[in-house]
This record gives structure tokens, sequence and C-alpha cells, in this order.
């Protein structure tokens, strides 16, 4: 096993909500001050979140980090983490007040590579655009992420291509504006951008653009492995940011498994957690 | 009278086996160790089994394979493992090197296998014990050897022939009466006894009418367990001699206090390490104090204790 499967540089700890607003339907943005994950982390990475000394839920639950602000003096400070209710944990955690505790433990996982691209395609569905705010500030020239912070040739343009359910359900999307980004909506109920599939989005963009394309893409697995095939399709290197259940986040469950090829072509099951979340779509076998 | 927490010895005998303190991590919970490392001081632990080891790489089962349940976690890994080999050249090293207790834990699909993950691992260096998984529900046969009092103490014998390591058995909830197995254990030579593995437990998507987990039934572990483990360490304290490692759903210095009195001599955190990583450093904080607070100059003066 090599380094970066280990979550070496991982911080636990209590945090203290600051503030928790529902920004679309069943879709809340909570802010807690943590300097130690805000400093460290990089776009694409993840942190568990955990309702203190709790038994029920039990577990954390692994959430991406939205953004990170600073504090009064400019250091990284703030986590937002924009999350969906999808069950027991987080209809719990959209109760929770400000000035409330909860456990973390990050940042974890690989994140997205600082590989350049020169038009980067972001593809999200349901809340799968909430890696993608700290990569599109990253490849914008706005801001560094990481410790030492680390350096990415900035992108001649960003593409989002972001789809839900419905109108009601997109979040986010005035701060990928806010950085430049240009943004295409889809909705499966045709209430907002095109009616229709979020990857219907992708060929378009692809085909307009004066530059070469990179995509990477986070959301329902059905919506990445349509991604992932497109992306062959036209022959363009993608990554996919992926979710499975998982217990730790550490690497010690074993639960978060994907089947992923070598070189070979052979599958093993690797951790989402720790080898992940971030994988070439062309190894990950759907 | 309270003793003096820093006069308090934490030290424990399992056996032949020694550990500088009772707080052990379990099987499947904890990695190979270095996982943790980021998060735990790995030194302090009495004792680290890590996970369980197979003759052959094992791929495991399908996703899913957890699921949380109230209080708890249910989970279906299947021994998902790279081989005896690859563990001797790639883990044992650095778990050898950190100080605590190594105690690896086999899993065998035959008696013959057990012997011969016993005997190649006789020739590692590095190991102060080996725990015999006889009761993972979640491979094929995985229970059978802990089912079956005859088959338990075949296993237990034939391995203690085949290595030189103190033999820690890990038996299963999932039986009428684990006192007779236990017993079975003790008279094969077992050094001690791990209590418990996960209870055989299943949860139900209803809407799309299948199980949750990919390979149907899974393992329940977590808080929700307690009550089961410290009963069985309670009946099996009363039935054998050897010393007792209490598992199931402990998280905090009270629960630990709870399986000592109980009768456990030690006890392993699992599915604590995966929602709280610190739990462990937690408890060793704590320990003296509680020891102290029941008059106990060492963890063997409360061992076994209640309603005494």
């Amino acid at each position: 096993m090599s380094t970066p499967t280990y979550a070496d540089h991982a911080w636990h700890g209590p945090v203290t909500v600051d503030e928790n607003v529902c920004i679309a339907r069943d879709t809340y943005r909570i802010r807690f001050a943590c300097g130690e994950i805000a400093r460290r982390v990089l776009p694409g990475q993840f942190i568990m979140l955990r309702l203190a000394e709790c038994n029920d839920p039990l577990l954390g639950r692994p959430l991406a980090v939205y953004d990170v602000s600073a504090d009064a003096d400019g250091k990284p400070h703030y986590l937002d983490v924009v999350y969906l209710v999808v069950g027991k944990m987080t209809r719990l955690l959209a109760e929770t007040p400000a000035g409330a505790r909860l456990e973390s433990w990050g940042p974890l996982g690989n994140g997205f590579p600082p590989t350049p691209a020169e038009h980067l395609v972001m593809v999200a569905g349901g809340i799968g655009q909430t890696p993608f705010l700290m990569l599109a500030r990253e490849y914008s020239g706005q801001r560094t992420y990481g410790d030492p912070p680390r350096k990415v040739p900035p992108s001649k343009k960003i593409t989002l291509c972001y789809g839900a359910r419905g109108s009601e359900f997109l979040a986010c999307v005035e701060d990928f504006r806010r950085v430049g980004v240009d943004v295409q909506l889809s909705t499966d109920d045709g209430s907002l951008g095109h009616h229709g599939l979020v990857t219907e989005l992708i060929a378009p963009v692809v085909e307009r653009s004066q530059w070469p394309c990179r995509l990477v893409c986070c959301g329902p697995e059905p919506m990445m492995e349509s991604t992932a095939r497109i992306a062959r399709e036209l022959d363009l290197p993608c990554q996919v940011s992926l979710e499975s259940p998982m217990a730790c986040g550490i690497g010690v469950c074993f639960s978060c498994v994907k089947k992923i090829r070598d070189s070979s072509g052979n599958w093993d099951y690797r951790r989402t957690c720790v080898e992940g979340p971030v994988f070439d779509a062309a190894d990950v076998e759907f | 009278m309270p003793e003096n927490p820093t006069s308090v010895r934490l030290d424990v005998q399992l056996g032949r086996l020694r550990l500088a303190n009772p707080i052990m991590v379990a099987s499947g919970t904890f990695g190979y160790a270095r996982e943790m490392a980021g998060l735990v001081n790995l030194k302090r632990l009495g004792g680290i089994v890590p996970k369980t080891i197979t003759q052959q790489p094992r791929a495991g089962n399908p996703p899913q394979r957890t699921v949380e349940t109230a209080a708890g976690m249910l989970n279906s890994i299947g021994l998902d493992n790279d081989g005896v080999e690859a563990f001797i050249a790639r883990q044992l090293p650095y778990l050898a090197a950190l100080g605590p207790a190594v105690i690896v834990s086999i899993a065998g699909k035959s008696s013959e296998e057990f012997v011969q993950l016993a005997q190649r691992l006789q020739e590692a260096d590095g190991i102060d014990a080996v725990e015999l998984n006889v009761s993972c529900p979640n491979v094929s046969g995985g229970t059978d050897f802990g089912a079956d009092p005859s088959l338990c103490e075949r296993v237990v014998a034939s391995v203690r022939r085949a290595c030189s390591y103190p033999v820690l058995a890990k038996l299963t909830p999932n039986v009428t009466n684990v006192a007779e197995i236990a017993r079975a254990a003790e008279a094969a030579g077992a050094d001690a006894l791990s209590l418990v593995n996960t209870c055989l437990g299943m949860a139900v998507d209803w809407r799309r009418r299948r199980p949750v987990l990919g390979n149907v039934l899974g393992g329940l572990s977590g808080p929700a367990i307690k009550p089961i483990a410290l009963r069985i360490v309670y009946q099996v304290a009363q039935a054998v001699k050897i010393p007792l490692v209490g598992i199931g759903g402990i998280a905090s210095i009270d629960d630990a206090m709870e399986f000592f009195v109980a009768g456990a001599s030690a006890v392993q955190i699992g599915t604590a390490n995966f929602y709280d990583p610190t739990a462990t450093m937690r408890i060793l904080d704590a320990l003296p104090d509680a020891l102290a607070e029941l008059g106990a100059r060492s963890v063997k003066e409360v061992v076994g204790t209640i309603g005494k």
C-alpha cells in the first residue's frame, strides 16, 4: 500500500455549527469553524460528519467539502458542506442549530488530481455539484488549496453541466456563476433548463468548445456510468467521484469498495474512501 | 477506599499472552493499524488484532457491504484480504515494530487450513498470539467451527500443536449455548476466549423487495449488541477458568468496566473505531481512575467481581 492510501493528514475532533441554512428543496449549507481541515483540504476531498455523542444515528457520514472561507486574518478557517436530506442522519443534521456540536474528521480521500484542463467540464447530478465549487475556483486561478498550496494551470474555460429532478432542487448555481463558470442546467421535469438528462448536455458542450475538454463527474451511479461511456466515445479524459456507503472514511472498515480495473484489465475491490473517491472513469467497473 | 490511580497496575495476563494494558482493538475494525496512525497513538494500545487473514487472497463480498441499523451496523465484508503471504511481507513488519502485542486473526475453511496458517505464522517474526476466527458469519462455513463443540475443540487443539503462540478462540454469539463451545475450546488448550463476534442479522429494502446487503445476511455490531456480549461474558465466566476478552459495542470507559466486572480480563474495541477513531485513547486515559474508584490496585482485582 502506498502512502496516499492512509488518512495521515486527517484531523479528528469536535466542531461547533456556525450556521445551517436551507438553500434549496431538502438542501442545506452547514458552516463550521475548523482551521485544521480548512487549510489542508483539496477540491474533491471529503469529511466525515457525525452528531456528537449520538448512538442513533451512530456512524459518521461522508460529505464533500463545498467551500472554505477565511477568518479575519485571511487564514482558511470555515468549512461549508452542502447536503441533501436523504435519511435519518441528514434529517437530524438539518434540524441542528447554530452553536450545536458535531464531530468531524478529515480531510479524507484523494480529491481531484491537479491535471491540466484547457476546458474543464464538470458534470453534476442530484447533489453532485458539491465537490466542484472549489475545483472551479482552483482551475479559474482564483484560489489555491492545500498545505502547502498546490498549483494548477488555469483553464481557459470551465463549464458546469448540472441536472436535478426539478428546479426547486437546484442549489448553489449563483456561486458557480460568480466564479465565472458557464452553467448549463437540466431538469427531469423540464421546469428549468434542458428537459432531460444532464448527460445529454455533455456532447453539445464538447462540440462547441474551442479547446480540448476534460470531464469530471459526480452524481448518481447510472449518471456517472453514462458520463464515463460518453467520455469513452468522445475520447476525452474523465474522472468520476464515487459515493459508496461508508462506515469509517479512513480505510479500516472495507465497506466502501468498488470494482476498479488495473492496467492489465483485472478488477479488484478498492476502497472509495482512501483510494478514491476520485477514479479514472475508464478504470471503474460500473 | 479509592486507590491512587497512578499506582494502579494495568497489565493483564491472558494465558501465556501478557498485555501491557487490557485495551485492544478488534479484528476487522482497525485495518492493519497503519491506517489509524494519523489519529491514534498506536503504541499505547494493549494489543492489536489486525483484520483477519486467510491462506489465499479473498476479494470479499459484493457491495453493499455495510448498513447502519439502530445503534449499530450490519456488515458483510466477507474477509476481504490479500492472504497470509502478503500480510507477512507488507503488514507484519510495521505491526511488529509498534510495541503492543500483535494478535494475528486467522480464518480457515478447514481445520487443515487453520493449521497451515498457524505453521506459516510460526516462521514469521513479531507475532505475540493468534486469534482463531471460528465465528465469521460472512463466509460460507465461517461459523461451523464456532457452532459445534467437537469441531471447535479439534481446530483449537490442532492450532495449539501447530504453533507455539498463545491461542485465543473468538466465538460466535449465534448459538444456543456459548458456554458449551467455550468449554470445548478450553479443553483443547485455548489460552483465552474472545467473546463475541457479530450477531447474525439482516436489513431489508421493502420498496425494492430485496435485502440491503450484497451478501443478504450480515453481522450486527456496535452499541446495540453490548447487552448480548455482556450476558455471554457473564455466562462463560461461570463455565470456564481461562481468561475472557470482552467484545461487543464497547465505546466508553463505562462499557469497558462493565465487561471487566462481568468477567472479562481484557476488552477489544471494535465498531467504535469506525465512528469515534480515538475511543481507545479516551478509554485508556480514564482506566486508572475507574479502577481506583473501585479500590483496585490492578485490572485483575475487578475481573469477574460482579455480585461479590
